[in-house]
């Protein structure tokens, strides 16, 4: 590990401040669980660290007036775990307590993963998949993008070098009634290989009015694909196998083609079988 | 280089350190407590699990400046007594250390639950892996106190044995845990699993 000036502002506006006055070199860190690992490896070496963990409202839950959740950036897995949510909502919950290990969902939060925008991570494909929006802080003031503009690559995010994420929004629970989410992985310690979401939201009668399928692992960032509202399944699955373009031949590839196809066939099937709010 | 302060099983320890000290390395080299064992360095393997501020840690992923002013056990603070030092090893430690499997029992003068039915269901082989396997599962009992033994499985995902094939160790967290539901556990050893994975 190089050394570092470590650093513990008490408000976001301190924390962007430092990260201004320090340059390329000043660095966020929250729980540390990917930071570090890539700072041992040296394959960072930043010159200052800005620690989250004193910025109190960057963490915890809240519920706005017209219903969309509010989750601070620095909410760990562990305290997303153990949230009591609301319908479909409560997906976020399920997502946290299935990932990485005890240890590390104590320590590891929601705005980490999304800032280091690993394809294998679980809370990108998420809030792309809910269509979740990002809130951002920064020198210039506060901004939101949507998640999907939020991830531009793999590694790779909107955030500008004095930007902080301050919370994940997820939309009102009317948006959605029903979410899916599924992964593929060898072991339970293991990051997703393939990982689908499915949206769904039903008109008055029941009648599916709106699908939105994601695909993530298998591409750089989280992809969105394009279905008509009353694809089956299988329908789904031809979609997304051709939107996500995994063309090449080989072994690996054509094994990831196999899981999304799969996964995205298995989420808008549950989606369709489900009824309520859920 | 900056001043940490952490309390450690109850003793305060502070000291000037490197930034880029590891919780794992302070707990080990600045407090001297090596039950906390170094296994990968990057979070794979669960050896290096200490609880801090009540909570489950892979105290090789953590910053000891991450985590200043916090309290910390580690797995030496789970059986308090064991701490004496032995400074000569006499036939009467020995004796004191190793008594009948079927003796030892999870009690404040003996060891934790977890510890307890580590030996008796024969958990341990090198060794290596106890310490956080021992937090790990307490900290799961605590908070699941009837699991099943899927689900000690999937609490130690994050923690590799390399001897014991897992069974025993999951033979021990589920009479562990009903030990700590205040059951009476076999008197003898349980060895033999019941699930064929
Ligand atoms: C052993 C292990 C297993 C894992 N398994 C899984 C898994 O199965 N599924 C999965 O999805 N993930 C898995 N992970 C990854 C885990 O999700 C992330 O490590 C964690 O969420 C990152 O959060 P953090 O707070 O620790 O981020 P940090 O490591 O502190 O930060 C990560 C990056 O984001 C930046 N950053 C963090 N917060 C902010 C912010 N608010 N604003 C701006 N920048 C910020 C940092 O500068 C850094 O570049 C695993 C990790 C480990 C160590
Ligand atoms: S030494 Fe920390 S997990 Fe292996
Ligand atoms: S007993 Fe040797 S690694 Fe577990």
């Amino acid at each position: 590990m190089r050394p570092f000036t470590w650093l513990t502002p008490e408000t976001t506006e301190e924390a962007v401040a430092l990260l201004r006055a320090h340059g390329e070199g000043a660095r966020v860190i929250a729980g540390g669980q990917t930071l570090l690992l890539a700072m041992k490896e040296r394959l960072v070496g930043p010159s200052h660290l800005v620690s989250l963990a004193r910025i109190t409202d960057l963490a915890g839950i809240t519920t706005e007036p017209d219903g969309a959740l509010v989750v601070g950036a620095a909410t760990t897995y562990a305290a997303l775990t153990r949230a009591e949510l609301p319908g479909w909502q409560r997906r976020l919950s399920e997502v946290a307590g299935d990932l990485a290990d005890r240890p590390v969902r104590n320590r590891g939060t929601i705005g980490g993963a999304l800032c280091a925008a690993d394809p294998r991570f679980d809370m990108p494909a998420f809030a792309v998949g809910v269509d979740a929006e990002l809130r951002i802080s920064g020198a210039a003031g506060e901004r939101a993008l949507p998640a999907h503009e939020f991830l531009v690559d793999a590694g790779r995010t909107a955030l500008g070098q004095d930007e902080i994420l301050t919370a994940v929004v997820l939309p009102p629970l009317p948006t959605w009634d029903v979410v899916v989410f599924e992964k593929f992985r060898h072991r339970v310690f293991d990051a997703a290989i393939a990982s689908a979401v499915c949206a769904l939201r039903r008109e008055d009668h029941g009648v599916p009015a709106s699908l939105r399928i994601t695909v993530a692992g298998a591409t750089p960032t989280p992809t969105v694909v394009l279905v008509d509202a009353a694809a089956d399944g299988a329908a789904a699955a031809e979609s997304a196998v051709a939107a996500v373009r995994l063309d090449s031949s080989d072994e690996a590839t054509r094994y990831r083609r196999e899981l999304v196809h799969t996964l995205v066939r298995r989420v808008v099937d549950r989606a369709h079988a489900q009824q309520g709010s859920v | 280089m900056q001043k940490v302060c952490l309390t450690v099983n109850g003793r305060e320890v502070s000291a000037e350190i490197d930034e880029r000290t590891l919780l794992l390395e302070f707990v080990r080299d600045v407090a001297g407590l090596t039950g906390t064992h170094n296994g990968c360095l990057e979070a794979r393997c669960g050896c290096c699990v200490v609880e801090v501020d009540g909570d489950v840690v892979k105290s090789c992923n953590v910053l000891a400046v991450q985590v200043d002013g916090a309290e910390i056990t580690t797995i030496e603070g789970l059986a308090p007594q064991r701490l004496a030092p032995v400074d000569q090893i006499t036939t009467q430690s020995l004796a004191g250390v190793y008594r009948p499997v079927e003796a030892v029992r999870g009690t404040p003068e003996d060891l934790h639950p977890v510890q307890a039915a580590f030996h008796r269901c024969h958990a341990v082989q090198c060794g290596f892996c106890t310490p956080g396997m021992v937090m790990v599962l307490k900290d799961y009992l605590e908070e699941n106190p009837e699991p099943t033994r899927d689900d000690v499985r999937r609490a130690i995902a994050g923690n590799l044995c390399r001897c014991t094939g897992y069974q025993h160790i999951v033979d021990a967290a589920m009479e562990a845990a009903a030990e700590m539901r205040g059951e009476r556990v076999p008197d003898r050893p349980t060895h033999g699993s019941t699930d064929g994975a």
